[in-house]
Parts: structure tokens; sequence; C-alpha cells
């Protein structure tokens, strides 16, 4: 405790160096803290939202992401294989179309594939329960009516009781079908809704008016398991070994293989990288500081301060500039991380709830270690220095020079 | 026809003894990875199919192709073949399809020396209507997700560099208040400030000039490791890393004004004083 205090005397009798030592690693701090935010965030917030949908299990035709892969034919009887089969709760199946819709007059698009429209996603729903949550109106019903996310009702101006005109492009992005005239019956919100790509729901046959034909194709099928979720899905691959069954762990694994891997590894470089910085620089400091001040380090000394005490000095030195600088770090980090998440949200494909930098207790808990480790590594030399000191020799150097 | 498309498709396990020839068989080129993945060689005969898996039909190895990195499919190994467009259309094409019938994705064009490719795409989408020509430079959509990842790189940049300055201005604090001394000296001794100012100057412009072409010597031989693992844990000749002249450019136009002017704000701080004060001990 008094070697922490003397520390902090040092320290504050340099406070202009001190500041500027604490502000570094507050700054090296704040992207530290980013960086394991950023290692494992989307994979959190991927099993957040998930979770959130209430369905654990999902069929596709070939196991890859909406949109990216086959669709499945033969939706009715799909489904209700599925439904027969014990422990399997509610079923979804959902079909994802590209469309268009015009915007008002006087609203340009930046995202549109022609001049004034405005690029959407039509989702169509057939089974047991909605993947969207109504926030208000009311749910659609029909082959005319949709719930739109609040982006699209920004993006086209709409809201609850407009008329929604879109042109579908079912099977080709070329193909060119009659408008559609929809009825906007409520605002929802779409947990996978992209950024960019805003969404209007409903009913699996408002797809077969968009697309002037009915088809019996999904993207995906949800289902919730009532017992245990391995073996449901187990039990749905032996009924449809057709299809590709995959529980959310899966799915979650899946993205921790090949989805998230660049986020991950760009992470640990740069962790890897900040923390050689850190080290680097604070030891620069440290060493720097007690090279100053050697004469009065030798004087301590002789008064009667033991080696051990004035090593622990330079410890507590270092400790102080760390920890302070890490506790400032960490809300100087939750702005980067805001700033930083606004940049990658950008990115076309990624779900607007989706979460690049997500806090958990565990990064917390990594960041003081990492930062106590650096710490106590930065101080190893300076403390080498002042442990090997000869005291003699130091003082007259001191009073020859 | 001398057209080449890529099509991914199943490919089949080998079988020598097929009952063509394997001469007389059509050539397909097969993705490293592919190759790797079913031990094919060149000489090989390989069925492929449409995703359906219908039609499937022979084909010989013709060679095996490092295939053009796609940042886009990082992580997933690219099993994919190489025929010629002919062969591609009797694979999908529908036995009943009408002659003329078949479609392709895209049709690339290399223009003759000195074609402006803008005001050549802009004849062809007016001669063609239906068809959508665009030069390749314009691949605006396709490289959405790089432009985002370039500006995430350069915030972290912009946060490293604060994160340098602080500690670069902390340690030429600390530098220069060592050699107060030498200062009061210099000083007393009758040089003016300006002289001992541009003194420190040409010492700062030297320290950051020798950190810079350290730096850049640090970044060259990371450069190789960074992609070399890179390269072996993606298994793609993707260059992560690449350190252009411009880049070494902008680095040493931010590292040498940057250290120098972090050592004279310091000086000029101690300067201030006064000499007395400088040399007292």
């Amino acid at each position: 405790m008094r070697a922490l205090r003397f520390a902090w005397r040092s320290l504050v009798r340099q406070p202009a160096r001190a500041f500027l030592g604490v502000l570094g690693v507050a700054a090296v701090g704040a992207l530290l803290f980013d960086m394991l935010m950023l290692s494992d965030g989307l994979i959190v917030s991927m099993r957040d939202m998930l979770e959130r949908t209430g369905f654990d299990i999902r069929i596709t035709a070939s196991g890859d992401l909406r949109r990216m892969g086959d669709r499945m034919h033969h939706t009715d009887a799909t489904l209700a294989t599925i439904r027969q089969l014990p422990h399997v709760g509610t079923v979804l199946a959902v079909r994802f179309v590209a469309a268009e819709a015009a915007p008002p007059e006087d609203t340009i698009a930046t995202n549109a594939p022609e001049p004034g429209m405005v690029a959407l996603t039509l989702e169509g729903v057939q089974g047991d329960a909605r993947p969207w949550t109504v926030l208000s109106g009311r749910d659609p019903a029909g082959d005319r009516e949709v719930v739109v996310s609040r982006a699209l009702a920004d993006a086209v101006r709409v809201t609850t009781g407009s008329e929604l005109v879109v042109r579908a492009r079912c099977t080709s992005p070329d193909q060119v079908l009659p408008p559609a005239r929809l009825h906007v019956v409520g605002i929802a919100e779409f947990p996978f809704e992209l950024v960019g790509d805003p969404t209007a729901g409903g009913a699996m046959a408002v797809l077969d008016t968009a697309c002037a034909g009915r088809s019996d194709e999904s993207d995906i099928i949800l289902a919730s398991a009532l017992a245990e979720v391995d073996a449901t899905a187990a039990a749905i691959r032996a009924a449809r070994p057709d299809v590709n069954v995959a529980t959310n762990e899966q799915v979650i694994g899946r993205l921790q293989r090949n989805g998230f891997t660049y986020f991950r590894q760009i992470s640990s470089v740069l962790t890897v990288v900040t923390l050689a910085f850190a080290l680097l620089l604070i030891t620069v400091l440290l060493t720097v500081s007690v090279n100053q001040r050697l004469g009065e380090i030798a004087a301590l000394r002789a008064l009667g301060f033991s080696r051990r005490r004035v090593v622990a000095d330079v410890l507590c030195e270092s400790v102080l500039i760390v920890g302070l600088g890490g506790l400032v770090s960490l809300p100087l980090g939750a702005v980067l991380a805001r700033g930083l998440d606004a940049i990658l949200k950008t990115m076309p494909g990624i779900p607007g709830q989706m979460y690049f930098f997500v806090l958990e207790p565990s990064t917390l808990g990594l960041h003081a270690t990492l930062l106590a480790v650096t710490a106590i590594a930065a101080a190893l030399y300076p403390m080498q220095i002042v442990a090997r000191l000869p005291i003699a020799a130091t003082l007259r150097n001191e009073v020859l020079s | 026809m001398a057209a080449v498309v890529i099509l991914v498709a199943l490919l089949g396990t080998t079988h020598p003894a097929a009952a063509q020839p394997a001469g007389d068989l059509p050539a397909v080129l097969v993705s490293r990875q592919a190759a790797e993945a079913l031990s094919l060689s060149v000489g090989s005969v390989v069925q492929v199919a449409p995703p359906d898996g219908a039609a499937a039909r022979d084909f010989r190895v013709a060679g095996i192709y490092e295939p053009t990195p796609d940042p886009s499919r990082l992580g997933n190994a690219i099993y994919a073949v190489r025929l010629h467009l002919p062969d591609v259309l009797a694979l999908t094409s529908p036995p009943d399809a009408p002659k003329g019938a078949e479609s392709v994705d895209a049709i690339n064009i290399r223009l003759a020396p000195g074609v402006d490719a803008l005001a050549f795409s802009r004849d062809v989408n007016a001669r063609l209507p239906g068809l959508a020509a665009r030069p390749t430079t314009d691949a605006g959509a396709a490289a959405g997700p790089f432009r985002v990842l370039e500006r995430f790189h350069l915030a972290i940049a912009i946060v490293t560099i604060i994160a340098s300055t602080v500690f670069l201005v902390a340690l030429t604090v600390m530098l220069v208040d060592e050699r107060r001394e030498t200062v009061g000296v210099l000083r007393l001794i009758g040089l003016p400030t300006s002289r001992v100012l541009v003194q420190v100057l040409i010492e700062g412009a030297l320290v950051a000039g020798a950190g810079s072409v350290f730096g850049l010597a640090l970044s060259l031989v990371s450069e190789g490791l960074i992609n070399r693992f890179f390269q072996w844990r993606y298994d793609t000749a993707l260059l992560f890393v690449h350190v252009t002249p411009s880049v070494a450019l902008t680095c040493v136009l931010i590292a040498i004004p940057l250290g120098v002017s972090a050592t004279v704000i310091a000086s000029w701080l101690l300067l201030r004083r006064n000499a007395l004060r400088l040399a007292r001990r």
C-alpha cells in the first residue's frame, strides 16, 4: 500500500508525463477492448438473434444462408411431413423474392436498381407462426395484405392503410412482371432484415400475387422443438433426407468455421499488435523515467529503503499507469465500438439487428487480465535496473556530474 | 467456340475404365482444391453433372488450375471445373430445347487498346435493349464489402496513429526534459532559442526518418509472414497485406512530420523557460 502511494506521488510529480502515459494506454486499451468485443461479437449477436426468433431448427435445400442456396420444392408436402413428426412444435416456411417499389416522386433512393425505385425484399410465409413482430397495425391476412418494416415505410413513405405498389423479380433479376398493388396493414420488426434491403412480409399467397403465379417453393423452413432439439432435428433429417437440417447451434458452428473467420482473425492480429505496442511503449516510458531518477532511487536505498521496496515502487507505477489508462479505455472503447460498428453495418448482407461488437462479462475479464499482464511485463526491465542499482557508485556519479 | 466458363458442378469419382478412350473425351480444367479433395491428376477421367445430378458426362482432366483469388469466398474451398462453353450448354440445356435457345450469364469483352470502356458499354446498351453492359472497373456492387472493410481499416489506422502520437509526445517530453541542463548551458553560452530549435528540428527529422525506414522494413518483413500465414490458413492465393509504394509514401508522410512536430513542440515548451532555470540542477 505504501509502495502504491509512493508510486502515485511519483506520477503526480510529473503530471504532464503521467497524463500522456495514461492517455496513451487508454487509446491502446480502447482498441484492445474493441478487438476483444469483435472477436466473438458476430457469433454472440447471431446466436441471440436465432434464439429470439423462437425456432430451434432450420431446414434449407443446400445448407447455405438465405438467398445464396437453392430453393426447396414441394413446400406443402414438406411442411405436412414435418408436422407429423413427434416433438415438432411450430413450423414455418419462408420464401424471399426481390422486388422494387416506387417511392414518392420527391424522394431519391440511393439503393435503387432503377432510377427512382427502392429495392426491397418480399417475404412470404406459410405455417403456424410469423417471423416478424408487429409494432403497429395488425398481422396481414389474405393475398394482398402486408406488413412493412420501419425502413421500408420510411423509404417509400407508406404507413398502415397505405397502398404499396411493387414489381417482383421472382425467377431472375431481369424479369419484368406487372406491378402488384398491396395493402399495408401494419409496421413490423423483421429480425433478419438486411441493412439497405427493407422488407415487406405477408402470406405466401402475397408472393403468388406479386409473381403472377402459384409456386410451391420456399427458401427456408423453420421449426421449433418440443423436446430435445438434436433428436427432433435427426427425426426431420430421417423423414426428409433430401433437405439440409441444422439446429441453431450447428448454424452457429458453421458460421464460426467459415462465415465470420475474417473478423476473428483480424481481431486476433490487432489484439497481439496493440498489446505489443502497449508493452513496448510502457517499458520505454518507465525505463526513461527510472533512468532519470537513478540518483533519487540510490538515495532512497541509502536511507534504508529495501531493494524489494524500490522494485515494488516501479511495479506500482506501471500498474497505476496501465490501471488508470485501462479504466479510461472502457468508455473510450465503447464509443469507438459504436463508430466502428456503424462503419461495418454498411456492409451489404448484414442484418440490421446484428452487431459486430458485443460486450460480454468475459470480455471485461480478459481485457483486465491482458492489461495486468502487460503492466507486469512492461515493468520487468525497469525493475531489473532498479534491483541491480549500485548504491555507492550511483551516488558518487550523481555528485560528480 | 473458345469461350471458357466456370461451372460449379458435381464431380464424380474417377473411373479409368471408361467405355470411351480417355483421349477422345472433352477436356476440363479442375481447381487445385477440387483436384486435391478428389485425388485427381492430369489425365484422370471425371464425371461432371449439373447440380441436380442428371445427365452426367465423362471428361478428361486436361489441367489443374489455381482459382483466381476471390475475397468473397474466403474460408470456402473452391471446388470448380472449367469447361468449354458448348460442353456446358450440352450439360445444362434441356434435351428438347430448340437450337439457339441456349443462354449464358455474361460475356466478357477485351477491348482494343485505347477504346473507352464506358463509351463502348453505353453503345452496347443503346444497341441491345435487354442487355446490361458495364465496364469491369465499375463493379461497385461487388466491391461493396471491401470498401466497407477499407473504411474499417482506415478507422483502426486513425486510432492507432492517435495512440502512437500520444506516446510519441510523452516520450519526447521525457527525452527533452532529460536534456534540460544541456539546453540551458547552450542558451547561457549565447545560442539563441531559434538556433537550438533548428538543431532539435534536424535531430527530430533524422530520428523520425530512421524510425520510418525501420517501420517500413518491419512492415515488408511482416507482409510476407502475414500473407504466408493467412494463405495457409484459408488455402488461397489471395494477398492479405500489400505494401504498395503509395502506402509506404503515405506512412512516411505521416510519420516524419508527426515525429518532427512532437520533438519541436516538446522542445519549445522547454525553451520558453528562463536559461538560468534550465541550467540549474
